[in-house]
C-alpha cells in the first residue's frame, strides 16, 4: 500500500465522519483547554482612580478603585483594612474578583459590612492574587462617613 | 455519495415513522389519567406545604411532562432500531462504525426511562426536557417552588435543574495550585467531582437516581435491576458486555425493595438494602458506572451539545451578527465584563471600541482561540443572590409517610454550594478529598460557573425566555431567584447600585424588588465583585439580552427534539418584573409554616 492509497483511506475515513448517520452523534470539534495557566503578572500595579467610596446604605459600605490589570491568577482579591481610628486600621474585608485577560484596567470594589451609623470610618487599600501573592499596591488613609 | 445518499433516504423514513410514533404517543397519553404503568405502585403524596406554595397545575404538568418523555422513549428505541448491528472488531475489540452511535442511543433510552425511579414516574429527563436546554420542563414550577418533585410526590430538592448542554466539557474537579482556586466538576456545588470515573458528567448522572429528593432509588443496584427488565437490556449488554445484567441474581424482594424510596426509615443507615452476593454486587457497581458513561455519551453528543449557535456560524463566517447583537457582544467582553468568567474563546489581546478602548473602528480585532469556546472558565462564584424563599426545601420539616424529613432546619438552611461540599454538609455529598476542606472558607457560597450557552433556549413556539412574549418561563441561577435574561443581566449590572438590608418580598415602599431593589446576599462571605456596578444603560442590557440568544443551539442545524412542548406559552407584563407576582414575603412565608 502507497502513500496515496492511505491518502484515500483516510479521505473515506474523514468522509463517514462528515456524512454520519444523524440519528447518532459524531466527533464534537471542541477540545476545551479547561483551566489556562495564570497571565505573567504586571511588571507595575497602581491605582490610577480611586480609592473612593462608591455606596453606603444601612451597615454596608463598598469601596472601590482602579489599577492597570495585574495580570497572575485569575482571581484577585480587593483588600480593606479599615476602623474608626486612622492609625489603628486594624479591621479587615476583602472580596474577590475575576479579571478579565482582555481589559487592560482592573476595577476592584470591597463590601465593608456590619458598620455603625453616623460613623467616620478611616481606610487603606490592597490587592493581591488568589494564592495571596501581594500586588504590591496600597493606597493613603481615606476616610468616609456613615448616615 | 451513492451510499451516504441511500443512507439519507432510509433516515428520512426513519425519521417520519418515528415522528409519527411520537405524535402518536402524545395523542394517545393526553388521554391517561396517569402516566404509570398498570404494575408500578401508586406514589404516596407527602404536602408538607401551606396553601399556595405548590403551583396549582403542577399534578397536570408533571403528567404533560411525562408524556412528554415517554414519547421520546419511542423515538429512542426506534432510533435505536435504526442503527445497524454492531460488527466487533480489532484489539482492543470495537464496535466498528456503530460504537459511538450505540452508547449514544442507549444513555437517550436511559435518559427518558421513567420507570428507573421507584415508583415508575420520574425519568431524569423530567428535569431536563430539550425545549428547555435540557434544564426545567414546567414553567410554573420554574416561578415557584424551583426544585423539581421527586418520585415521591411532592418531595423537592434545592436548586435548579442545570442545563445539561456542554457539561460533559466539564474538567475533573481539581484544586489548581498555580491559580489559587478550584476547577471542575459538575453540579451547582460541584460535588459530581469524577474522582473515579473521571468524568463529572458521568458522575453527575449517578447522584439524582438515589438521591431521596429526586428520582430516589435506595441503593444503586435497584438501577441495573431496573435495566435489566427493559426491551434495551440487550442493547446494554451488547456494549458493556454479556452477562452484565443477566447474570446477576436479584433477590426475590428486588421489586418490593427498588418500589421503596431512598429515606425510608425501614432502611435504617442501610444503603445496599438489595442483598446480593459480593460478586453479583460488584456486577452491579460495574453497571452503575455504565449508566454514568453511557448518559455522559449522550449529553457529550450533537443530540445535545451540538455548537450549532448563531455564534459558531458567527465565528465560522457564515452568519452576521445583527446591530443589537453585535452591540451585545462588544458589552458582554468590555463594559459589561461577562467574559471574566464565561469565557468566549478569543484571543487575549484584542482592543475593544471606545469607551473601553482606543480601537477607532469599534471592530472585535481578537482572534479565535478556540472557534468553538463553552462560555465558561469552569470555575465557581458567588453572585450574592438573594436567598429565595419560595424554595420547596424550606417547607420540608415534617417527616413523609416514609419516615423522611427532607429538611429539618427549615428556614434555617443556608446554601453555601461548594463550601458545604467540601466540609461534606447537609444536602451535599461526601468528599472525596479531605485535602480539599481546609479551602471551604474561602467558596462558602460559591456556585459553579455556567456555560452560557442554550440560556436562552425555549421551545420554538413560545419564541423567548423574557415577557411580554409569548415565552417560556425559566429559571436562572442556583436558586431560580431570577426570572427573566433581562433580570439576570439587571442583577449583574445593579446588585450593588440597589442593595438593601432586607428579606425577599420585603423591599422598602418606593422600590421595586428586582429593579431598585436587591435584597440582601444568602451567603455574605466572597461575594464576587466582578460584577455589580457596571453602569450598563437599560438599552445596553437588552443588548446583552439579545446577543445570550445568539448562543441557543439550532441556528445551523435543527436542536433535536426541541419541537416537544405540548403546554402552553406565557405572555404579558415586561421581562423587567417577570414573575414578580409570585413573590410572598420571606416574614409572611414562616408565618405560614408556623400556622401550617
Amino acid at each position: 500500500m502507497n502513500r496515496v492509497h492511505v491518502k484515500l483511506l483516510m479521505m473515506v475515513a474523514a468522509g463517514s465522519l462528515l456524512f454520519p448517520n444523524p440519528i447518532v452523534a459524531q466527533e464534537n470539534p471542541y477540545s476545551p483547554k479547561a483551566i489556562l495557566p495564570p497571565e505573567p503578572r504586571a511588571a507595575h500595579v497602581q491605582i490610577t482612580q480611586g480609592p473612593e467610596l462608591a455606596i453606603s446604605r444601612g451597615d454596608l459600605a463598598i469601596i472601590r478603585w482602579t489599577t492597570n490589570n495585574p495580570g497572575g491568577t485569575d482571581v484577585h482579591y480587593g483588600i480593606v483594612h479599615y476602623g474608626t481610628n486612622p492609625n489603628d486600621l486594624s479591621q479587615t474585608a476583602k472580596n474577590p474578583i475575576h479579571l478579565n485577560r482582555n481589559h487592560p484596567d482592573t476595577t476592584f470594589r470591597v463590601r465593608v459590612m456590619g458598620l455603625s451609623p453616623q460613623t467616620t470610618y478611616y481606610y487603606t487599600v490592597e490587592s493581591a492574587e488568589a494564592t495571596g501573592t501581594n500586588d504590591g499596591v496600597k493606597s493613603s488613609v481615606k476616610e468616609f462617613s456613615t448616615r | 455519495m451513492k451510499g451516504a445518499t441511500m443512507t439519507r433516504v432510509r433516515l428520512t423514513v426513519v425519521s417520519v415513522v418515528v415522528l409519527c410514533l411520537l405524535a402518536l404517543c402524545m395523542s394517545v397519553g393526553g388521554k391517561k389519567v396517569s402516566a404509570q404503568s398498570a404494575a408500578s405502585p401508586a406514589a404516596p403524596v407527602y404536602n408538607p406545604y401551606p396553601p399556595g406554595i405548590l403551583p396549582s397545575d403542577l399534578s397536570s404538568e408533571l403528567a404533560r411532562v411525562l408524556r412528554e418523555v415517554d414519547g421520546l422513549e419511542a423515538e429512542a428505541i426506534a432510533q435505536w432500531h435504526a442503527i445497524p448491528p454492531p460488527v466487533v472488531s480489532g484489539q482492543p475489540p470495537t464496535f466498528q462504525n456503530t460504537g459511538v452511535a450505540s452508547v449514544e442511543i442507549l444513555g437517550k433510552l436511559m435518559n427518558y426511562d421513567k420507570t428507573i425511579s421507584p415508583f415508575e414516574n420520574e425519568a431524569c429527563a423530567s428535569c431536563h426536557m430539550p425545549y428547555a436546554g435540557f434544564s426545567g420542563p414546567i414553567p410554573s414550577v420554574n416561578l415557584t417552588m424551583i426544585a423539581y418533585p421527586a418520585s415521591v410526590r411532592y418531595r423537592a430538592a434545592k436548586r435548579t435543574a442545570q442545563r445539561y448542554t456542554y457539561s460533559s466539557y466539564f474538567p475533573p474537579l481539581q484544586y489548581d495550585a498555580t491559580q489559587g482556586l478550584f476547577f471542575g466538576g459538575n453540579f451547582w456545588d460541584s460535588r459530581a467531582t469524577g474522582y473515579l470515573t473521571r468524568s463529572p458528567d458521568a458522575e453527575q448522572s449517578q447522584h439524582p437516581p438515589v438521591c431521596p429528593d429526586e428520582m430516589a432509588s435506595p441503593d444503586i443496584a435497584c438501577i441495573p435491576y431496573k435495566l435489566s427488565l427493559r426491551p434495551y437490556a440487550s442493547l446494554f449488554e451488547e456494549i458493556w458486555g454479556a452477562g452484565s445484567l443477566s447474570t446477576i441474581t436479584w433477590p426475590a424482594d428486588a421489586a418490593h425493595v427498588c418500589a421503596t424510596p431512598e429515606g425510608a426509615s425501614v432502611f435504617g443507615s442501610n444503603t445496599q438494602p438489595l442483598a446480593l452476593s459480593p460478586a453479583d454486587r460488584t456486577l452491579a457497581t460495574n453497571d452503575y458506572d455504565h449508566w454514568a458513561q453511557s448518559i455522559s455519551a449522550f449529553e457529550h453528543s450533537l443530540s445535545i451539545s451540538p455548537f450549532t449557535s448563531k455564534f459558531d456560524a458567527y465565528l465560522a463566517g457564515k452568519a452576521t451578527l445583527n446591530a443589537e447583537e453585535a452591540a451585545g457582544y462588544a458589552l458582554f467582553r468590555g463594559k459589561g465584563n461577562c467574559n471574566s468568567c464565561h469565557l468566549d474563546g478569543r484571543s487575549t489581546a484584542p482592543t475593544p471600541p471606545p469607551p473601553d478602548g482606543t480601537n477607532p473602528t469599534g471592530q472585535d480585532t481578537g482572534k479565535a482561540a478556540d472557534v468553538t469556546p463553552v462560555f465558561t472558565c469552569f470555575g465557581s462564584a458567588n453572585e450574592g443572590l438573594p436567598k429565595n424563599p419560595r424554595i420547596a426545601l424550606y417547607y420540608e420539616t415534617t417527616p413523609d409517610s416514609f419516615g423522611y424529613t427532607p429538611n429539618p432546619g427549615g428556614f434555617t438552611y443556608t446554601d453555601f454550594g461548594l463550601g458545604t461540599f467540601l466540609r461534606g454538609g447537609f444536602g451535599a455529598a461526601p468528599n472525596p478529598n479531605s485535602s480539599w476542606r481546609q479551602y471551604a472558607p474561602t467558596v462558602d457560597g460559591q456556585m459553579q460557573v455556567a456555560t452560557a450557552r442554550d440560556v436562552a433556549m425555549v421551545p420554538p413556539q413560545c419564541k423567548s425566555t423574557e415577557a411580554p412574549g409569548p415565552y417560556f418561563q425559566k429559571e436562572f441561577f442556583h436558586n431560580g431567584y431570577i426570572k427573566s435574561l433581562k433580570q439576570l443581566v439587571h442583577f449583574y449590572n445593579t446588585r450593588d447600585v440597589y442593595p438593601f438590608p432586607v428579606e425577599s418580598g420585603e423591599c422598602p415602599a418606593g422600590t421595586v424588588e428586582k429593579v431598585t431593589c436587591w435584597p440582601t446576599p444568602e451567603v455574605v462571605q466572597n461575594v464576587d465583585m466582578t460584577t455589580g456596578m457596571l453602569g450598563l444603560t437599560d438599552t445596553e442590557e437588552n443588548q446583552i439580552v439579545a446577543f445570550l440568544q445568539t448562543l441557543n443551539d439550532g441556528y445551523t442545524t435543527p436542536y433535536p427534539d426541541i419541537g416537544t412542548y405540548t403546554g402552553a406559552c406565557m405572555s404579558g407584563g415586561n421581562a423587567s418584573t417577570q414573575g414578580n407576582s409570585t413573590i410572598i414575603s420571606a416574614i409572611k412565608l414562616r408565618e405560614l409554616m408556623n400556622q401550617h
